[in-house]
């Protein structure tokens, strides 16, 4: 029942922990970008991990959890503003079973555990999403946004929409599980 | 198109049997099985629509600050922090300084970080750019905003006469709670004739759960505590000048958007204005997590966790741990083909029949049964029969017994046919996932049966069983003619293990299966009647 989806198994590397990243995927300063196993990153994706805070050495820029997926041509560039007078980038953290849609522009602060941001959406710099939550397709969420858990977010600035169901943690979870399992690499 | 199987919830109704599929009211009865809850007193499904609400706590949306009941009624529901809705957009504002130049980036923080600049501060909407200097709403210092915007609130003139109405109401209000008939709160003694009776007791009857209608006896009409009211004078009088602004205003209007929409007026504002420039800034209405009850015998079926932003239960009764989860999927045939080409990423996820289910064709299906339950369970399916669309006539000519063939034949196993279905297991809950789907069942002590069953049809039957999913194989025969979409019900019957080791307990329930939209043949005479 598992329908497969299949790559050629030379357009991805796949590391130790299961993490499949797009050999068209734009990773930079990888050594500041953290995935958490399992994670896939689709061709076209752009990842910003050369975006760090000032001052010499690496830290964190970006971190995704386990059973994540960023789709085709995503871009993930970490939040940025002056405060007192300083420019500084901040870091961004994704939490694990976090799928976003093609095309898809992150710049969130945190985004939780099971969420589902949809294709073609704008999350403005320093949102805050937490667990649970989803970011319907084309959905533009200004800066600064904080969005509750169990809620459906959609429109252009995007809003409060619905409740979503009780069992959303299991049903997201068993989906992005699912995507993984079914991502399957062919030999040419 | 993926095929859906939503489920049926009768909704307390005595009739357990669903509309057809094709009735407008099939939508409103079936759900998704992760959005239905499921009661053991009553051994019943229950859905969203049918459990009675209660809230079991406030929060802030923005702030996601938990708020104790006990200040929501005199915040009035809002966020009493620094909290504010743009009324044009609704998005969340900010508080900027008069100072732009050290404004950081424009747009400051209403969190912790605090706010710095010269007074007046200002609200300012980074996605609209709306700002309340617009609205002459600005403050001297950049804390305790939402008090000061509470008194602007509480001072306009909609409130006020709100709060007299409400004091004038009161004392009727305590004395017809005290004196002990409630009744009279409710019946409209205006209204009382034969059709409003007659049409309140047929309603009662077909509806569980409304109150018949009652009226006050009439003895009582002329000396309830009603009486005791005192006339009502309002504190402005309604009719003035505000009109004939209102027909100048409209008269010079250039666009749409100078009239605030209902929307903005009635939840964005303070003021209800007809002007979009006088729209109020608020604060941000509260929203509340819920606890769900069964509406049959009270039972708490969903208890969130009390901190707001948790995403567990300490009740969660939902329905898919009790009911077989099942999912339908076409086997796509080029996928053989798909696998030589070795395409890009690309997802073989459309999977309606490959090319799409044409008029005339034969498609073979597959239902995977998933069972969530401790102990194996014995699953029977029977695709209740289509009936012709009413508009169905037969062309001319043709025989009666052809123009009352049914659009579409499913053929499943025999309804009286056993589908196994083995036990959940935590073990295959393990993370590694592909271990269980790509590895070597065997190794788990697996039976894997293949063409079983014993259906009519080559492939009708159980293809498969692993784990605790059994996948059956059906198929579809389309007519002909045959257009509109392969939608139908099925009834689900599964038998489990019960406390009472003789007899095994059976549940039932109605589900409505979606395969696709048929694809119509381009025949001669489609083309000529076009
Ligand atoms: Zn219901
Ligand atoms: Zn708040
Ligand atoms: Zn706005
Ligand atoms: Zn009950």
């Amino acid at each position: 029942m598992q329908t497969p989806i299949y790559y050629p198994k030379a357009e991805f590397i796949e590391t130790d922990t299961g993490n499949k990243v797009s050999r068209r995927a734009t990773i930079s300063g990888p050594q500041n970008i953290i995935l958490g196993g399992k994670t896939i990153i689709s061709n076209g994706a752009i990842i910003r991990g050369d975006l760090k805070r000032a001052g010499p050495g690496h830290a964190v820029v970006i971190s995704l959890g386990r059973y994540c997926l960023v789709g085709e041509g995503c871009v993930m560039r970490p939040p940025y503003k002056t405060y007192r007078g300083t420019f500084n980038y901040y870091p961004m953290k994704i939490g694990d079973f976090v799928h976003i849609g093609a095309n898809t522009v992150v710049e969130a602060a945190t985004v939780g555990n099971h969420v589902e941001i949809g294709k073609n959406c704008v999350i403005g710099k320093f949102t805050i999403i937490k667990d649970c939550a989803k970011i319907a397709d084309n959905t533009i969420i200004p800066p600064n946004t904080v969005i509750p858990a169990l809620t459906l977010f959609s429109g252009s600035p995007g809003h409060f929409i619905e409740d979503l169901p009780e069992s959303t943690q299991e049903v997201v979870e068993a989906r992005t599980k699912s995507y993984y399992t079914r991502f399957q690499a062919v030999e040419r | 198109m993926t095929p859906t199987v939503l489920y049926h919830c009768p909704c307390l109704s005595s009739d357990p049997i669903p509309p057809p599929p094709n009735a407008p009211s099939s939508s409103y009865q079936f759900h998704p099985l992760h959005e239905l809850f499921f009661c053991e007193e009553c051994d019943a499904v229950r859905c969203n629509r049918c459990v009675s609400v209660e809230v079991s706590g406030y929060y802030c949306p923005n702030c996601l600050f938990e708020v104790p009941s006990a200040s929501v009624r005199a915040e009035k529901n809002r966020c009493a922090r620094n909290c504010f809705m743009c009324p044009c957009c609704r998005n969340t504002l900010s508080v900027v300084p008069s100072d732009p130049s050290d404004a950081d980036d424009g747009r400051l923080l209403t969190g912790g970080l605090g706010v710095v600049g010269e007074p007046p501060f200002f609200l300012y909407c980074n996605y609209c750019r709306w700002d309340s200097a617009e609205v002459d709403v600005t403050f001297e210092k950049p804390t305790g905003l939402a008090a000061q915007l509470q008194r602007f609130e509480d001072s306009a003139p909609d409130s006020l006469e709100f709060e007299r109405l409400k004091e004038h109401f009161e004392p009727f209000l305590r004395a017809s709670s005290s004196s002990g008939h409630p009744q009279a709160t409710h019946s409209h003694p205006a209204h009382i004739n034969p059709i409003t009776a007659a049409a309140s007791s047929a309603l009662a009857r077909d509806i569980p759960g409304v109150v018949k209608y009652t009226p006050a006896p009439r003895g009582r009409r002329d000396k309830g505590p009603r009486d005791e009211l005192s006339e009502y004078r309002s504190r402005v009088e309604v009719a003035g000048t505000k009109d004939t602004s209102n027909v100048d205003f409209v008269r010079r209007l250039e666009e749409v958007s100078q009239v605030a929409a209902l929307s903005q007026r009635w939840t964005s504002s303070w003021t209800t204005p007809l002007r979009s420039s006088d729209l109020r800034p608020s604060r941000i209405p509260l929203r509340s997590k819920k606890t769900k009850r069964c509406s049959t015998c009270r039972h708490i079926l969903i208890k969130p966790e009390q901190k707001a932003q948790s995403v567990r239960f300490k009740i969660k009764l939902v329905a898919a741990n009790y009911l077989p989860a099942m999912s339908i999927a076409f086997p796509s045939p080029d996928l053989a083909r798909q696998r030589a080409a070795g395409s890009r990423q690309t997802a073989a996820e459309d999977t309606s029949g490959a090319s799409g289910l044409q008029a005339g064709g034969t498609y073979p299906f597959q239902l995977a049964l998933t069972n969530p339950l401790y102990d194996p369970i014995k699953v029977r399916l029977k695709a209740e029969p289509q009936v012709p669309p009413p508009s169905f006539t037969a062309p001319a000519g043709g025989s009666p017994e052809k123009a009352k063939r049914p659009p579409f034949v499913v053929r499943l196993p025999r309804p009286e046919s056993e589908i196994p279905v083995a036990a959940f297991a935590e073990a295959w809950e393990y993370e590694d996932d592909e271990d269980m789907f790509g590895g070597d069942d065997d190794e788990l002590g697996l039976e894997r049966e293949r063409g079983g069953g014993g259906g009519k049809g080559k492939g009708i039957g159980v293809i498969e069983r692993r784990a605790n999913v059994t996948v059956v194989g059906g198929e579809v025969v389309i007519g002909r003619d045959a257009k509109g979409s392969i939608k139908f019900n099925m009834l689900v019957s599964y038998t489990y293990r019960s406390d009472d080791p003789l007899a095994d307990e059976e549940f039932t329930f109605y589900t409505v299966v979606d395969l696709g939209v048929i694809i119509p043949r381009v025949g001669v005479e489609s083309i000529t009647s076009d």
